[in-house]
């Protein structure tokens, strides 16, 4: 039976980290048993089985935050090691109120390998001496607060990492109003969430601008490219802004309505002015920004427009298209 | 968890320090520490026994468990604490400025995750650098929050003016909060007096709100898991009618928003969308507001109630 991985890959940790000169590829493969499985009769005897496993593991124990020095020896040939000082963690000394914060914190990862990396840190900062909190979370000292961040979106993973490592993207994506998807080619700066869905800040290569991205409208796979980022990025990536303007929340214009007392409770929330007009119903000024025009469609009969005339007559065309049927 | 192999070998490194600075350790309190089950932690300690600190071989980690105390016969120096790997930094860091930024949290809670912050961030290095290119926005009612939380604390009854949108009015009610909650917004389930049920409030259509003097008692009711609810808030039944809507290329957003059964596309770009909802009304408003985008194809009921809407509203505007 083949040696568990997670076995594999704790050996070569203790190695590299328990070594103080740099071990070469032949030492390490001769330590440790699964290696010499993987070289052995059953994979035909050549070493292409071991080097792979070899290099996906180093990588593996890389994303694990191991720092994993390459040292070229004076005979030529490659010795690795992970040297103590640079893998240790910084003294950090953290009281029993912080430590039940970052365990709140922690929980808020659904999507597994972020809440694996959460747990993981955790685990590390108890080893360090972190506190255990004696009770979970408990609403008496604490927020009674169950936060959650939803990532549903396969494109997630392949992005946030594409993000953090710089490398250029390609994946097709579907405007909202548009019936085909469409390839981009993109440089991902900066992931966001807000109100519960992601979006993509990066630079659009064929558009040679920056471009925001809602991670529910890519289509496929999510490919990375080879290369560097041929932009520079930005000190500070706007998403929200640009999202805010998408749902109609930067309004430089005010627009007047008549509303039926009772009715529209969110216009009334937003209103820069309410007065009485008589006969059931108020005059309201309200911010007008993109996406309006829809909104207020939705009160149907308990909505009119007075002004803009532009608004009216889109109000008016979107009504005409449902009294259709 | 102990299925995954990543996960696993990073837990374990971090048992191997934990276990050093604490001879004859408490399965059931190391357990507890990592945020596993004692089973996953008896399978990680017959894992560590076949692993070594030398090249050379032989040198394994001498550990062993009589299932209630843990002894490390030979500790190493090997088990030093670890620094934080970029994924981990970014995790915690991104997950604990997101409800730090949350309008309506106390401050001491709030005082607490800035300080571990702070210090995380110097602790990670480097390692905190990517944590800036991943942000979370929790958006909150802080002053509606801050009575919600008060009121689960100290076990109070709430009275409430709550707007609903699918029938556009503000409703009165009392209900004894059971949970508050954010997924991307923030949310309190409670059990409402008023439909002797359980539901579910978004905060910012909380109107207004004020805690009362009675005892707050829910009946004893399980609690969803809400990696289930942020797919969709409203809870759909098998047996709620059935709602056929097809939209245009500029209507597919109501796949996004709306929790449905199915979206067959359709030759134009377009989708057909087959959900079901409790409350058929609530869908006028999405038929309106799709206009030439969408319309309700069954049950014919809802499309003529939608239809009907159009033509009195246009008749203010003298059609």
């Amino acid at each position: 039976m083949a040696i568990a991985k997670a076995e594999r890959l704790m050996n070569l940790a203790l190695c590299l980290l328990g070594t103080r000169r740099p071990l070469t590829k032949r030492e390490l493969r001769g330590s440790i048993e699964a290696y010499l499985e993987a070289g052995g009769a059953a994979s035909g005897g050549n070493d292409d089985a071991f080097n792979r496993m070899f290099e996906r593991d180093k990588d593996d124990l890389r994303e694990l935050g191991l720092v994993i020095e390459t040292v070229e020896g004076i005979d030529g040939e490659i010795g690795y090691l992970a040297r103590r000082d640079s893998n240790r963690l910084p003294p950090i000394t953290l009281d029993a109120e912080e430590a039940a914060a970052l365990g709140l914190a922690a929980k808020v990862w659904q999507q597994a390998r972020l809440a694996g990396a959460a747990s993981g840190a955790l685990q590390k900062l108890r080893a360090a001496g972190m506190p255990v909190a004696e009770d979970p979370y408990d609403t008496q000292a604490h927020s009674a607060l169950e936060p959650h961040i939803p990532v549903h979106e396969a494109a997630f993973e392949p992005l946030m990492l594409a993000c953090r490592d710089r490398r250029p993207v390609v994946f097709d994506y579907r405007k909202a109003n548009a019936a085909r998807p469409e390839p981009r080619q993109v440089e991902p700066w900066a992931l966001e969430c807000w109100r519960g869905q992601w979006y993509l800040a990066g630079w659009d290569r064929e558009r040679a601008a920056e471009r925001v991205f809602r991670l529910s409208r890519i289509c496929g796979r999510v490919r990375l490219r080879t290369g560097a980022f041929t932009a520079e990025v930005p000190d500070h990536v706007t998403v929200r802004e640009t999202v805010e303007r998408w749902s109609g929340e930067t309004a430089t214009r005010t627009a007047r309505i008549r509303l039926r007392s009772g009715h529209g409770y969110p216009l009334r929330a937003k209103a820069l002015s309410t007065t009485g007009a008589g006969d059931g119903w108020d005059e309201l000024e309200i911010p007008y920004g993109h996406g309006l025009d829809a909104w207020l469609v939705e009160f149907g009969p308990d909505v009119v427009v007075l002004a803009p005339d532009e608004l009216r007559a889109d109000v008016v065309d979107r009504l005409r298209a449902v009294a259709k049927g | 968890m102990a299925g995954n192999a990543i996960d696993q070998t990073r837990r374990m490194l971090s048992l191997v320090t934990y276990l050093r600075e604490r001879p004859g350790a408490r399965v059931a309190d190391v357990a507890r520490a990592f945020g596993i089950s004692e089973d996953e932690l008896i399978s990680d300690l017959d894992v560590l026994p076949l692993c070594g600190t030398s090249f050379r071989g032989g040198d394994l980690l001498d550990i062993d468990t009589d299932g209630d105390r843990i002894w490390w016969h030979n500790p190493d120096d090997v088990a030093e604490p670890l620094r934080l790997a970029a994924d981990e930094a970014t995790a915690l860091l991104v997950a604990a400025r997101a409800v730090a930024t949350l309008p309506g949290l106390r401050e001491s809670d709030r005082d607490a995750l800035l300080r571990a912050t702070a210090k995380l961030e110097a602790a990670a290095g480097e390692a905190a650098g990517a944590s800036a290119r991943l942000s979370v926005t929790f958006e909150s009612e802080g002053g509606v929050f801050a009575d919600v939380d008060r009121a689960i604390s100290e076990r109070r009854r709430l009275w409430l003016r709550y707007y609903s949108p699918a029938r556009d009015e503000i409703t009165e009610r009392e209900v004894d909060p059971i949970r508050l909650f954010a997924v991307g917004r923030t949310y309190m389930e409670a059990w409402c007096r008023l439909s002797e049920a359980r539901r579910t409030f978004r905060l910012d259509r909380v109107v207004e709100i004020k805690l009362l003097d009675e005892a707050s008692d829910p009946p004893r009711i399980e609690l969803r898991d809400l990696s289930d609810l942020s797919t969709g808030l409203v809870q759909t039944g098998a047996e709620d009618p059935e709602v056929v809507i097809e939209v245009a290329p500029g209507g597919r957003w109501v796949a996004e928003y709306y929790p449905h059964d199915s979206a067959e596309e359709l030759p134009d770009g377009g989708l057909r969308i087959t959900l079901r909802t409790p409350d058929p009304g609530s869908l006028r408003r999405l038929a309106l507001r799709l206009g030439r985008d969408g319309r309700i194809v069954s049950p014919r009921g809802l499309a003529d109630s939608a239809r009907d809407a159009a033509q009195r509203a246009l008749a203010a505007y003298g059609e």
